[in-house]
């Protein structure tokens, strides 16, 4: 079973690498569907610029720039380990795209920015089409880096001879059938975790006595209920656009990721299930919210160990097998420990102060 | 040898695009550290009575409350996101320059930057909630959150300059320690001095930010100025910083700052030069006259201290040559260990990637030499655009070309030695004078004819190691990465 299935130190940053992911891809799924939705919100529901702003909307919009922070932050840590793995795969890569590849470093700063107008009070006031062009520009850009990264990790996985090939028609645009069900499988797999994360925000805002209707939260279900059933249908056309191994089942439901299949696919029926219950009792969101939030967790984190399964079929790490030892041996896993226990306990002081009553300016 | 499919940067050279950027991130890093400096120094002028026995607190309190709250904002909307992608983007454009180089680097100080990412996510979160909710907390929280947001920024800083310093001043004699690495001799003295750099930046970019306060007149911003002047203070210790970083360098390093490149001695001049002025002005104009500065000025200022960024990252980078990594690996991502064998098999032979451009030469001795061009040079060359060698070698004689090749590192000690067979180097002598003659349609192909004999004797002469003299003999530590750099990646 993946990881165990490997030497130690492999697994050792396999498991690294895989938590750290699933933690990216909670923040990154926020702001990849929660742009969707503010672009959908400010072309189909502000345009005439009089309507009260929905409390979904708001509260993305307040978030939105945070979160990006959040996703770019903790897509760090992954980025670290998926180097110690996969090293001249991933840098191959990233040479092939070229600008093609560089080009989401510029993409995103202005996709941060967009965030920030968004939220600011002089684009408030503006007309819709502006919020609605900036709404659709933010998204536009988050999208692009979705597309990017996944256009990456297939490039990544294919052989020698095809990069070699690939490389000498100098073109930075690498074309898959998977690539567009796959780019679907993240971009409406997206909706279900960013509608738990934003539920979570509308109780909290709710029980701080501001007004949440019930209505908000049953929209909030039904879209996740869509971004679900949609995964599906992409993760469908996936296995049907892949190689005849992957859509035999012989690598998603062998050996090694049979219990991470499992784990998704019951993580995703949990999910389902939150996402209905919280449709259906729209005025009681804690315990569907729990439970989509439980679901949801489980479901990303199987099928993020049945990605890596995929990726090792394709990609031979023995070689690279030493390699990992010896970064192993390397000092300084003790020191990254300690730090990680002492800032993470003063993180949860900086929350704990936001939280705190907020006191008079002694002036 | 691990090969990569490098790409063409056109006339633009490779280490133009990586300095640029790292020049601009090193800024703006740099900002954001002394930026939580001078918050907490403001926050606590907010917050102190002025005299012991005086029961009110500081007349301006509320004035540095106003600022310290304008500038976060800014510092949040210039380093919070400009600041951070820059940094993924650092890292992004190391890897398509030199893939190898960053890839030992990951090897040998994974938990070092794992490390700086706790710091990281620290600096974000305690900046964020600043940001959000720091109008409304007490001053004790806001003092709080400012020095946690401090002490995250400068030990981010902390951690990559080890990093960083590693790559000039590898502890080449201490097999296998981290930590003797990473401490290594340059450590202390580039922290230190990096620090002084963030707190004058920082006290800069607050005076431009006091000028676009209209809500706050001549006197106040003369106040908050004449505060901010005393993180410009700092800079008088930059002469004696600078003496320690340079008297720990290598003494080959040193010497093309003073005056053996050029290049570098301009640079370096650049910088000093524009520490000068704007020390100068501080002392003499902002602390001992207490004057106001206008936007202007301000601005003008810290275009300086951009400069003086510049030249420093520039000299920094520029002093590594003929390495990447001091001892282990050269600009060109190629191991010192493997030269010997590469001399014997040829640098193109076991290439995989083929020519994009093919059909551009007329033969293919052109070809072979256009693939030796693009592993071995197209790091710090172009053919005929930044740093171009038909401009520094296109008027040599053939024999001189072929002389001069093979001793790179004797003709100049910056420059790594020559990677390849002699069919490889007379390949590479073909290509610059072809492209130096205009590129003709027709070119002869010099395979049989060429002096052979005389340009494998020229490179036995020239040897198969650095042309540093003051470099200490291949250690445990050194072999390490060695094999960090050649291993299956």
């Amino acid at each position: 079973m993946f990881p165990l299935d490997q030497p130690l130190p492999t697994m050792f940053y396999l498991t690294l690498y895989v938590v750290t992911l699933v933690v990216h891809v909670l923040f990154m799924n926020y702001v990849l569907a929660g742009s969707a939705y503010v672009a959908w919100v400010s072309v189909f529901r502000g345009t005439d610029g009089q309507r009260p702003t929905a409390p979904a909307a708001r509260v993305l919009r307040d978030w939105m720039p945070a979160a990006l922070s959040a996703a770019i932050t903790a897509g760090v840590a992954p980025l670290l380990f998926l180097q110690i793995l996969y090293k001249k795969d991933f840098y191959t890569a990233n040479l092939l795209l070229f600008h093609r590849w560089m080009a989401i470093l510029p993409v995103l700063i202005v996709g941060f920015y967009l965030t920030y107008f968004l939220k600011s009070k002089r684009i408030t006031h503006r007309h819709g089409l502006v919020r609605a062009a900036i709404g659709v520009g933010a998204f536009a850009c988050f999208a692009f880096v979705a597309y990017s990264w996944t256009e990456n990790h297939l490039l990544s996985q294919r052989s020698q001879v095809f990069k070699t090939a690939f490389y000498a028609t100098s073109s930075i645009i690498y074309t898959d059938p998977r690539l567009l069900p796959r780019l679907g499988i993240w971009f409406f797999g997206a909706f279900p975790t960013m509608v738990w994360m934003l539920g979570w925000q509308l109780r909290y805002q709710r029980n701080t006595g501001q007004p949440v209707p019930g209505s908000e939260f049953k929209r909030l279900a039904v879209t996740g209920v869509v971004g679900l059933a949609m995964a599906g249908l992409c993760a469908c056309g996936y296995l049907w656009a892949g190689p005849a191994d992957e859509v035999g089942g012989s690598v998603i439901f062998g050996q090694s990721a049979l219990v991470w299949t499992v784990s998704s696919l019951m993580g995703g029926l949990v999910l389902l299930i939150g996402l209905v219950w919280l449709a259906i009792c729209p005025d009681q969101p804690t315990r569907s919210l729990a439970l989509a939030t439980v679901g949801s967790v489980v479901a990303i984190l199987g099928a993020t160990c049945v990605r890596e399964v995929v990726r090792l079929n394709r990609v031979d790490l023995e070689p690279l097998y030493t390699q990992h030892a010896a970064a192993m041996k390397v000092g300084g896993l003790w020191v990254f420990l300690l730090f990680f226990a002492v800032n993470g306990v003063l993180i949860a002081w900086c929350f704990a102060l936001a939280r705190r009553k907020m006191g008079p300016l002694n002036a | 040898m691990t090969y990569y499919p490098l790409n063409d940067f056109g006339p633009v050279m490779k280490g133009m695009v990586i300095g640029g950027l790292g020049i601009f991130h090193v800024f703006l890093a740099q900002f954001a550290i002394g930026g939580g400096m001078l918050m907490c120094y403001l926050q606590w002028l907010a917050m102190r009575r002025p005299k012991v026995t005086s029961p009110a607190i500081d007349p301006h309190s509320q004035l540095f409350r106003a600022f310290l709250d304008s500038y976060f904002k800014t510092l949040v909307l210039i380093s919070f996101v400009l600041g951070a992608l820059t940094g993924v983007a650092m890292w992004f454009t190391t890897i398509q320059v030199s893939a190898r180089t960053i890839g030992v680097m990951v090897d040998e100080f994974h938990w070092i930057w794992a490390t700086e990412w706790t710091f990281f996510c620290l600096e974000i979160v305690s900046g964020y909630t600043f940001y959000r909710y720091g109008k409304g907390l007490t001053d004790r929280a806001r003092m709080t959150l400012l020095v946690l947001y401090s002490i995250a920024a400068w030990f981010s800083l902390f951690w990559i300059n080890g990093i960083l310093s590693w790559q000039l001043t590898p502890a080449l004699g201490q097999p296998g320690s981290l930590w003797a690495n990473f401490f290594n001799p340059s450590f202390w003295p580039s922290l230190f001095f990096r620090t002084v750099v963030s707190m004058t930046i920082a006290a800069l970019a607050g005076c431009v930010v006091v000028n676009t306060m209209s809500e706050i007149g001549r006197e106040e911003r003369t106040v908050l100025i004449n505060r901010m002047a005393h993180f410009l203070g700092a800079m008088v210790v930059m002469p004696l910083l600078a003496w320690w970083y340079f008297s720990v360098i290598p003494a080959d390093s040193r010497q093309w700052v003073m005056g053996g490149s050029i290049a570098m001695t301009l640079f370096f001049m650049v910088s000093a030069g524009a520490s000068l002025l704007i020390g100068g002005y501080a002392v003499m104009a902002l602390i001992k006259q207490r004057l106001y500065i206008n936007g202007a000025t301000a601005t003008l200022l810290l275009a300086l201290a951009f400069a003086a960024t510049g030249g420093g990252e520039f000299v920094r980078e520029g002093v590594r040559k003929p390495y990447t990594i001091r001892g282990a690996l050269y600009s060109n991502s190629i191991v010192p260990d493997e030269v010997a064998h590469l001399r014997n098999v040829g640098l193109t032979t076991d290439d995989p990637y083929p020519l994009r451009d093919a059909q551009a030469y007329p033969n293919n001795q052109l070809r072979l030499g256009a693939m030796v061009f693009r592993d071995q040079c197209s790091v710090c060359h172009t053919m005929d655009g930044a740093n171009a060698l038909v401009h520094l070698a296109g008027s040599w004689t053939l024999d001189q070309k072929r002389l001069n090749f093979a001793k790179l590192q004797h003709l100049k000690t910056f420059m790594p030695p020559f990677v390849g067979n002699a069919h490889e180097l007379e390949a590479v002598v073909q290509l610059v004078t072809w492209n130096a003659d205009n590129r003709p349609t027709d070119w002869p192909d010099t395979s049989q004819t060429a002096p052979f004999t005389e340009i494998e004797r020229y490179l036995e002469q020239a040897g198969t190691g650095s042309g540093l003299s003051t470099l200490p003999p291949h250690t445990n530590s050194a072999d390490r990465l060695t094999r960090a750099a050649t291993g299956p990646q």
